[in-house]
Formats: structure tokens, sequence, C-alpha cells
């Protein structure tokens, strides 16, 4: 039986496969579990939407490492000091399982959290990150807006929406994913904008001042699979924005509340950004028979979205009948992966 | 445990907020809504088409007659040529408005009263005209003024008693008396105590105010509103609706002026007062046929289709209404709605009600309306409540519905009083208009605020009751009918009195049977209307237990004609009803004489229950529940001990204690939804799980629209061998969970395929899988099926 290797060790191994993408053709017709990138491979935008979110698995955890901020304000009164203690824990884990080490997951809080320290944070962060990185960066607690300015709140004084787009700015990762759960945070999501980032705000302005609940439920989504739509194992920032947003939205319903946060989001394809994997989507190996039938799987998935593609042109029972067929062969290859990469029983 | 104590939270939340809708689910349901709507269309009353205040200046009286008399052409050219003489602001005011230019007649009175700031004649005539443009703030802020200018005066005092009247405020009575007793020449006064009697159903009081008005006329004034009263009372008194064409006092109003339509919408309005709403349609159009300008009527008969459905005829009316009179919230409101009528699904059903002893076998149509957004995931249960109220009223009252009933729930609270009461911001849970049942969506309040599927159940048993009796059973009886019902036989099952209840039972504040309406209509200390709602359900719990479950059908029926309260008890029950009062009493005092008599030590120990919890003092919160319980077991209401004894007893290790704590708050009729979850809960982890399944179930009708909460019980259902179940809790998943299609459609296939349905079930397990190609459960079920068809 093949061994899995876990993440950390693959990750790693960062600069071998950074070397190995390198030779990589501009176009990868065949993919493969060891090497493709998206990012390398420079897939056309209408391929890369059709991927399956495993193949974008493959493709990050082979190319680059994903680096984690999370930084939680200051809490005011116990209460809240306690909640955002919590949700940066939560959150902290699902980041080192996503990143696979505890290096590239930094976590500031309380009194750690003042305005120095998040901006050396950054800063290290920025120094850290090359352009093939991923980062993530994720504020939790209070901000405020004064009618121009948004502030992240912090023990001592705070961080201005314009400082933190300087530092944010300073970092050459070219797959940035800011999260800025916050009261009033809706104002500084245009600040924030840039290509390659992708900004999701708890408020959709800064006018909208009331704590938020948008962090617990995004914690949630990280560390869950309540928030896995597609049942891959593999949360995109995508699924976890639909799932927080969701459960924002009932949670001042089933109270008959009128709610006080409306959550936005800007940046490109949050789809193919990957925030939290559980499961077997957590493991790697290096087998290369493994390697072969996984490389077999995508190769199926696109027939499958060849097929959803084709949809609107068919009839039903025509539909049905090709989806039955590719998807018997996507169980029957399943079947054999699990063969030989078993889950693991916690 | 987290979950019992979010539900105490919310309970503690509610007390003195809301408690009334906690208490009793339709609190304010099917009798107050025509007084709301009575309240809402009286504003054109006290426009006063006829002036009494002999202050009135004399130049406007030529005028005025031309104008009562109906003759519309010659009044306006007199009117205008007041407007444009030599005369003062007032004069000119009074005939602004009776050509309908309310702006310029607005102008003229603030000029009047700004030119001599100790006007009161013109403060009044001002807050009147404020009045006829619905604005009652401000009408009662100008009384006020003339009133502080001059506290004794006679007409500024009348205008307030009417305004108060509107608002069946009790103050009315004691100003109109006050007012008499100076005076008793006030025919004005008289009318509205007439009117008051009226609406309380005191014909005989109504009677004497209008002889002493007709006293007091003015021989100079019309008596136009004497003979619409005395028409009314006619009507009250039992006249055919249909013949009051030919009533003397229509005639004699017709008489006098050809076009006066407000005798017949008053006779209408009596007609939807006490729930007739079919003998009000054509009294409406006949208003409206005399004279086609009486905005008011346009509005009535529009809001009074839209009880039968009857949309597109309602539009034409209400836009009639608000192109006549734009100043009405309640036609702009309603309009409002029915340019909203796309987001209502209407689905059909028909079912068949067996044949019984005394009535043959019948098919009944039910309509749903229902939000779009929502529709598919409540219409199962909507639904069901709905039928199966259908079947059981029917065959515990003999009755059979003639015509189709339609249910209507409304996700927005405020479009739910708009379509009752053309108002938003009223305080009512459901409605019955005869066939139709409206109410609020479970979504339309906070998760527990309240019992969707007992407030469907209570105004079911109102649709019996009123169809039985076209509309005749006094409120007490229907509302008592519906709390009994919703103890006997609804979806909480149990009988629930609350604390205030019992208060009111040992300070005797009960009322005799045969005054008992009042309790809901003029009420006359805070929550009566609670208590009259529980002392009418206990009443027919009384007659249950001392004369058998029969008699309250038969109780019903005595009112299939005009008959009192009083009557009805003594031919039914064979005791005077003082008798009848008598033996109720003795029944609540050995019923509940536990928590009567130890009422002070059984609120001592639930309040030391609640406040050892809150110390995390598990054995002495134990201790002091038990208590509680043991004082007054029926106490299921807020911060129930149940709840505080499970609580404790599962902090303190003793699960199957806390497990049978709340399996016995549940049958007393307990059924807040965390507390039902976690009971499930612990039920699952105690290998329970039929009845688990059964508790989750039960939620469905307080709380349908957990996700969560379908997915297991779905599974629930599923592992219990009840695939039928097991799918609609899938369905209404799909309908719930836009986020997570796959594992419905999962669901939706594994319970198709448990009933033999192997097509429909390969379909919905593509679709999971479509969505979800690695969805390993599905992949496995997926090769299931191909093996299986190879074989």
């Amino acid at each position: 039986m093949a061994v899995a290797v876990e993440v950390g060790e693959a990750v790693r191994k960062k600069g071998d496969r950074l070397q190995a993408t390198g030779d990589r053709p501009e176009v990868c017709d065949t993919p493969s579990f060891s090497g493709l990138s998206p990012v390398a491979c420079r897939l056309s935008p209408s391929i890369a939407s059709r991927l399956s979110p495993f193949l974008l698995l493959f493709a990050s955890l082979t190319h680059a490492a994903t680096h984690s901020l999370i930084i939680s304000g200051l809490g005011g009164e116990s209460g809240y000091e306690k909640r955002f203690a919590e949700q940066a824990d939560r959150l902290a884990g699902a980041a080192r399982q996503l990143t696979g080490t505890d290096a590239d997951t930094t976590v500031l809080s309380g009194a750690g959290a003042d305005r120095e320290s998040v901006r050396r944070a950054l800063r290290e962060l920025a120094a850290k990150a090359t352009a093939d990185d991923a980062v993530i960066v994720t504020l939790i607690g209070h901000g405020s807006f004064d009618g121009v300015q948004y502030g992240l709140n912090l023990p001592g004084p705070d961080l201005t929406a314009s400082e933190l787009a300087t530092l944010f700015d300073a970092i050459p990762a070219r797959h940035q994913l800011i999260v800025n759960a916050t009261s009033a945070s809706g104002a500084a999501l245009d600040a924030w904008k840039r290509d390659g980032r992708i900004v999701i705000a708890a408020t959709k302005s800064g006018g909208e001042r009331t704590a938020t609940r948008f962090a617990e439920h995004w914690a949630a989504a990280l560390t869950t699979l309540d928030a896995d739509v597609n049942k891959d194992d593999i949360i995109t920032v995508t699924e976890a924005y639909d799932y927080a947003t969701r459960k924002v939205a009932e949670s001042f319903k089933s109270e008959a509340l009128l709610a006080t946060e409306h959550s936005r989001m800007v940046g490109a394809e949050p789809a193919r950004f990957q925030v939290s994997r559980m499961g077997t989507a957590a493991r790697v190996t290096t087998d290369p028979a493994v390697n072969a039938l996984y490389a077999e799987r995508v190769r199926i998935e696109r027939e499958l979205d060849g097929v959803r593609e084709r949809k609107p042109s068919l009839q039903a029972d025509a539909y049905y009948d090709e989806l039955d067929g590719v998807l018997v062969k996507l169980a029957l290859l399943q079947r054999q992966i699990d063969a030989v990469q078993p889950e693991e029983v916690p | 445990m987290k979950r019992i104590m979010a539900a105490k939270r919310r309970k503690d939340r509610k007390v003195g907020k809301e408690k009334k809708f906690f208490l009793w689910p339709c609190d304010l349901c099917a009798f107050l809504r025509p007084f709301v709507f009575f309240l809402a269309l009286a504003s054109t009353t006290v426009a006063q088409a006829i002036d009494y205040d002999p202050r009135r200046p004399d130049e406007l009286r030529a005028c005025d007659d031309s104008y009562y008399r109906g003759r519309d052409a010659e009044a306006r050219e007199c009117y205008v040529r007041l407007l444009n003489g030599p005369y003062n602001s007032v004069t000119r005011a009074e005939a602004a408005w009776r050509i309908g230019d309310l702006q310029r007649a607005n102008r003229f009175f603030r000029e009047a009263v700004r030119s001599n700031q100790r006007l009161i004649h013109a403060r009044v005539r001002w807050a009147r005209l404020y009045l006829s443009t619905h604005q009652y703030a401000d009408a009662q802020k100008l009384l006020g003024e003339a009133l502080e200018l001059s506290p004794n005066d006679v007409y500024g005092r009348l205008a307030l008693a009417q305004v108060y009247a509107d608002r069946f405020d009790g103050e009315a009575q004691r100003l109109i008396e006050a007012l008499l007793q100076e005076d008793d020449g006030l025919f004005e006064a008289h009318l509205l105590a007439a009117r008051m009697a009226l609406e309380a159903g005191r014909l005989d009081d109504a009677d004497r105010s209008l002889d002493r008005a007709a006293k007091a006329a003015d021989s100079k004034l019309p008596l136009l509103e004497l003979y619409s009263a005395r028409a009314t009372l006619d009507l009250a008194r039992g006249r055919d609706s249909a013949a009051m064409l030919k009533d003397p006092w229509v005639m004699r109003a017709l008489n006098y002026n050809a076009h006066y339509g407000a005798v017949f919408e008053s006779l209408a309005r009596f007609e939807v007062m006490r729930r007739r709403y079919a003998e009000a349609t054509p009294l409406l159009r006949k208003a409206i046929e005399v004279q086609p300008t009486l905005w008011s009527a346009h509005a009535d008969l529009g809001a009074n289709l839209l009880r039968f459905g009857e949309i597109d005829a309602a539009r034409v009316h209400l836009q009639k209404a608000y192109e006549g009179d734009p100043y009405s919230p309640t036609t702009v409101n309603t309009l409002r709605l029915l340019d909203r009528v796309n987001e209502i699904e209407v689905t059909s059903t028909r079912f068949a009600l067996p044949s019984t002893a005394t009535a043959p076998a019948a098919e009944v149509e039910l309509r749903l309306r229902l939000n779009t957004r929502e529709a598919a995931a409540l219409q199962p249960y909507v639904m069901e409540i709905a039928r199966d109220s259908i079947v059981a009223f029917s065959r515990r009252y003999g009755y059979r519905p003639t015509r189709p009933l339609t249910v209507e729930l409304y996700p927005n609270h405020d479009d739910f009083a708009v379509r009752v009461a053309a108002l938003p911001g009223i305080g009512l849970l459901g409605v019955t208009f005869g066939d139709l049942v409206v109410m609020d969506s479970p979504s339309g309040r906070a998760t527990g605020d309240f019992h969707w599927g007992t407030t469907l159940w209570h105004e079911m048993a109102h649709v019996f009751t009123l169809s039985m009796t076209d509309n005749r059973i006094p409120r007490w009886l229907s509302e008592g009918i519906s709390v009994f019902e919703e103890w006997r036989t609804g979806p909480t099952p149990g009988v629930v009195i609350t604390p205030d209840v019992i208060v009111a039972m040992r300070e005797q504040r009960l009322l005799p049977i045969a005054d008992l309406d009042a309790g809901f209509i003029r009420p006359q200390y805070p929550n009566q209307v609670q208590v009259s709602y529980a002392q009418a359900g206990l009443v027919c719990l009384f007659i249950e237990q001392r004369w058998g479950f029969e008699q309250l059908p038969a109780l019903v029926r005595q009112f299939e004609r005009e008959t009192t309260a009083r009557e009805a008890i003594e031919n039914t029950l064979k005791v005077p009803a003082e008798t009848f009062d008598r033996e109720f009493q003795a029944f609540l005092q050995q019923r509940y004489a536990g928590v009567l008599n130890r009422f002070d030590e059984w609120r001592r120990a639930a309040q030391a229950a609640s406040k050892a919890i809150e110390a995390e003092r598990w054995e002495d919160a134990i201790g002091a529940a038990r208590t509680a319980i043991e004082i007054h077991p029926e106490d299921v209401a807020d911060d129930s001990a149940y709840l505080l004894l499970a609580l404790a007893s599962d902090k303190s290790g003793r699960r199957n204690e806390a497990i049978d704590a709340l399996l016995r708050y549940r049958r007393l009729g307990g059924w807040e939804p965390a507390a039902l979850r976690q009971l499930a809960g612990w039920l699952v982890q105690a290998n329970r799980t039929a009845e688990a399944t059964e508790v989750l179930a039960a939620v469905n009708y307080a709380d349908p629209l957990d996700a969560v909460q379908h997915r297991q019980l779905g599974e629930q259902w599923l592992a219990a061998g009840r695939p039928e179940e097991s799918l609609r809790e899938f369905q209404v998943l799909l309908a719930l969970d836009s986020h997570d299609p796959a594992t419905a459609h999962f669901g939706m296939a594994r319970a198709l395929r448990a009933q033999g349905d192997l097509v429909a079930s390969r379909r919905h397990l593509l679709d999971s899988l479509e969505t979800a190609p690695h969805y390993k459960p599905a992949q496995a079920l997926l090769l299931q099926m191909i093996e299986e068809r190879k074989e």
C-alpha cells in the first residue's frame, strides 16, 4: 500500500517542486498529481473554471506555500475577548491543516495584537511570502469608521485602512485573501481591492457598526464539512463565503431581527482559492501508482465537466444517461483509490 | 443544555414585551379583527358628514341644506360662492372642505387659529378635518389644545370621545356619560352612546340612546345619522340583511337624501363587525350605487372582496378609493400589498371526508397561499395541519365545509397585518374570515415566539364554529372552542394556563358567562383579553367534563339563530347562567386547588429554581423545581420548572431524570423548540431513537425552517423504515438549504429507493453527484444500483 505523506512533509519539499514547475509546459494537457499548477501551466480561464476542486487541490499543494495571519483585535469586554480568541484558535487550526505547518500560521490576539505587533507580522509576511505563494489574512474583532477612515480596533492605537493597505500591498504573493470580519469592515473593502486579491468584508459599509457574527460562521465553514457543497473535503473561498453569509442571514432571521451586517466580497476566482482541507483532502502522496489514479480522476472530471456543459442541449433522459456513465467511472476509480489510500479512522 | 438555556433566555426576553403572543397563539384573532377594521374605517364617520356644533357659521347653513339633501351641484355652487366671498377663514375652510379641497381647508383653519390663538371652535373643526384624513395623532393634538383653552368645550370633548371610541378605549364611555350627565340634550353624544352599545351587543341600551337622541334632535339639522343607526339596530335585532332596502329607516334616509350611501355603508360595517362578510358585499355595492363618490365604501368593498380572494375586483375598488381619498394609509397599504401578489404561490388539494352517523361522505377543497420563497418548505406541514384539523373538526362538530377553505401565511408580519387590518404593526398572529385563515408564517417571527401549528389549529376551529353559525356565534364561545381544541386535539395537547390567569382566578376577576364577551372587546385591566381566552377555553373544558363533549357542538348550534349566551347555556345545559357560573367557579377551585392555595409558595419555588440555576447550584435547583411542579404541574409556559429541572438534572449527571422532565413537559403541552431538540438529542444518545424521531418531528410545527433538523429527521425516518416521511423531510431540506443540494438529493434518492421508485431514485442520485461528484456515500449507492441492474 502506498504510504500517504502528510501535508507538512510535502510543503517542506516545496523547493523541489518549485524547481519542477519551472519545467512545465505552458499548457498542461495531461495533468499529473505531482506537477500541475494553474499558475505555471497558465490554464485558460475557461478551462480553469471547469477544473474540479480536487484538481486545484493538487495544484496548490505542489507549487507554493500558503501563509496565514490571524489577527484578533481588541474585544473591549471579556465576552468579546473570549469569543474572538476562540474564533482565532479555530481559524488557526484550520490554517495549520491547510498550510501543513505551524510555521506558516501566525496568530496575534489579545495584548499581543497591538499596532506594532500587527505591523511587524505583516512585514514579516511580506518578507517571507514569494510571488507564487498564497496569503490569507483574517481580521477578527471590532472595527470603526469615522466617516472617512476605517480603523481596526487594537490595544493601544488602532490601524487605519490605508495603513493596512500599505502593509498588504507590500506582500508579493499573487494570491491573497483578506477576510475582514470586523464591524464597519465594508468601509475598507474598496481601499484594499487589488488584482490577485480577494477581499471579504463582514459588512456592506462603514455604517454597519454593530459587533458582527460573520467570523463565527466563517470559522465554522473552515472547521466543519458543512460548507463543503461538492463533498470533496476542500473548502474554497466561495463555499466558505456563501456558507457564512447564509448563516449570518439565518441567525438574524431566526431571531426576527433586522440584519445589522451584510457581507461583501470582491476579487477574482474565489472558487479556486482554497481555505481549508479536511479528511482525505488533507493528505498527499508521492506514490506514483496513486498519482496515476488521481491523474485519471482528473481526466474523468474533465469528462464530467463536458457532460455538464452539454446539459442545455440534451434531452433529460440522454443527459442523465451520459451523467450516469461518467459518474460510474468516477465512482469505480474512487473505489480503487480508496483501496490503496483508505480513509483515516478518527 | 445550552439549548435549554437559550430557550430560557429567549423566554426572559419575551416576557413583558410579547408575552401575549406566547400565552395564546391568536391573542387578538378572529373577533377583535373586525373591530380593528372598523377603527380603520371609522375615520370617515369621524369626518362627520353632519356638523352638529351650534357654533357653525350661519352663512353655511343654506349650502349645508343642499349638501345634506344630496343636491351636490347646487351645494357645490353655494360653497364655492362662500369660498370666494368676503367671509372669515373658518367659513371658507368649511366651504373648501365640503367641495373636497382639503389642502385649502387646512390653510384656512391654520390662518384662523393663527389670527386668534384663543379660537376653540376652529381648532375642534380643524381636528375633525385631520380625522377625515386619518391623521389621528394631529387631530388629538389639536383637540388637546382646544380643551386646554376650554376644558369644558362640549364639542371638543365629543370629538375626543369619538377618537377614543374608534380605538375601543374605555375612556370613550366615561367621557360620553360625563357629557350626557351635564347635558342630556346632546344629540351627537346619544348617537355615539348608541353606536358603542351596538358594538357591544347591548341592543336595548342602543335603542334607549336613540330614543333620547331623537328627543334631543335639532329640527334644523337632518336626522340621517339617527335613521342610519336605527336601521343598524333593526339589522342587529335580526332583520334580514337582504331586506334592509325596505327597512323604514333606510327609506326615510333615502327619502331625505337619495344619494345617502352612508346608510348602507353603516349596515355593511355592522355585518363586517359580526363577521358576516358575504352579507356586507351587496350592502356596500348598494352604497356605491346610490353614492358613487363614497370613497370609504369603495375601500370597504375592496377589503371585503379580498376576504373572498377576489383580488382583481378588490383592486378596482381600492384604486377608486385611493383616487378619492389618497390620505388613507389602509388603502395605500393594501394596494401596495396587492402589487406584490405574484410573490404568492397557490396550491390546491381536494380530499374526502368519510361519512359519519349524521353526515354523508364529502369532498373538501383546501387552498394554500404561501410566499414563493418558502412555499416548498412549508407546504407539506401546513397542508397536513390544515387537513388534519378539517378531518378532526368535521368529525367532532358534525359540520362539513361547503366552500373551499383557504390558508394564507405571510413571512413578513407587516404584510400579514396589512392583509388583515390594512395597517402594519398590529399585534395579531392569525385571523379567520369565514373560509379564509390568514396568519404569520413561522419565518415572520423569531424562533420560539409562537407555535404556528397550534395557531393554525386554533384558526381552523374558528372556520368551523363561524361557518356552523353563519358567524352568529359569540366571540367567547368561538375563542373558547378554539382554545379548548388546542388543548384537546391540537399539535401540542395539554391544558396550558399561565400565571396571570391563576392571579385572575385568585382575585376573582373572571367574568360571568353572560358577560364574557366584554373581556375581549373592551378589556378593563391589562391582560384581560388573554385571561378571557383562557377563561373561555376553561368554560369549554368544564362543559366537556361536566356534561360531556357532545354538549359543546350542541351549544355552538344554539347560535344558528340569534340568541344570547344566557339563553344558549340554559337551553343546552338546562341550568341557569348563574348556576353555571357557580359550578364553573367550583370546578376551577378544585382543578387548580394546588396552585390557588399555594400560589406564593409556587412562585417562590419557581424563582428559587431559576436563581439556583443561575448560580449553578444544581441540587438546590432540582429541589425547588420539583416543589414548583408539585404545586402547579401544568405549568409549561414561560420559565417552566420542567425546563429548569431538566437542566439541573442533566448537570448533576442524572440524564434519565432530565429526559423524564422534558418528556413530561412535552406531554403537558410544552413545545419550546430548543428544549425539544435537546430532548431528541438525549433520546438518541440513550438509544431511544423512535421517541427521538417523534419528538423532533413535532418541532416542525413550531420551527419548520431549520435545515439541520430536516436532515436529521430524514435520516431517522429512513432508519426507522418510514421512507414517505423521510422523503418529505429531504424534499423540504432541498427547498430550504440551497447551499447543500447534494445531501438532500441523496436523501431523496434513498427514500425513493426504499419506496421502490427506482427511476426517480436514480435521477436524484445523479442530481446529487452532479453537484458533488466525490460524494462517497452517493458513489457507493450508484455502484450498488449498477450491480443490481446487472443482476
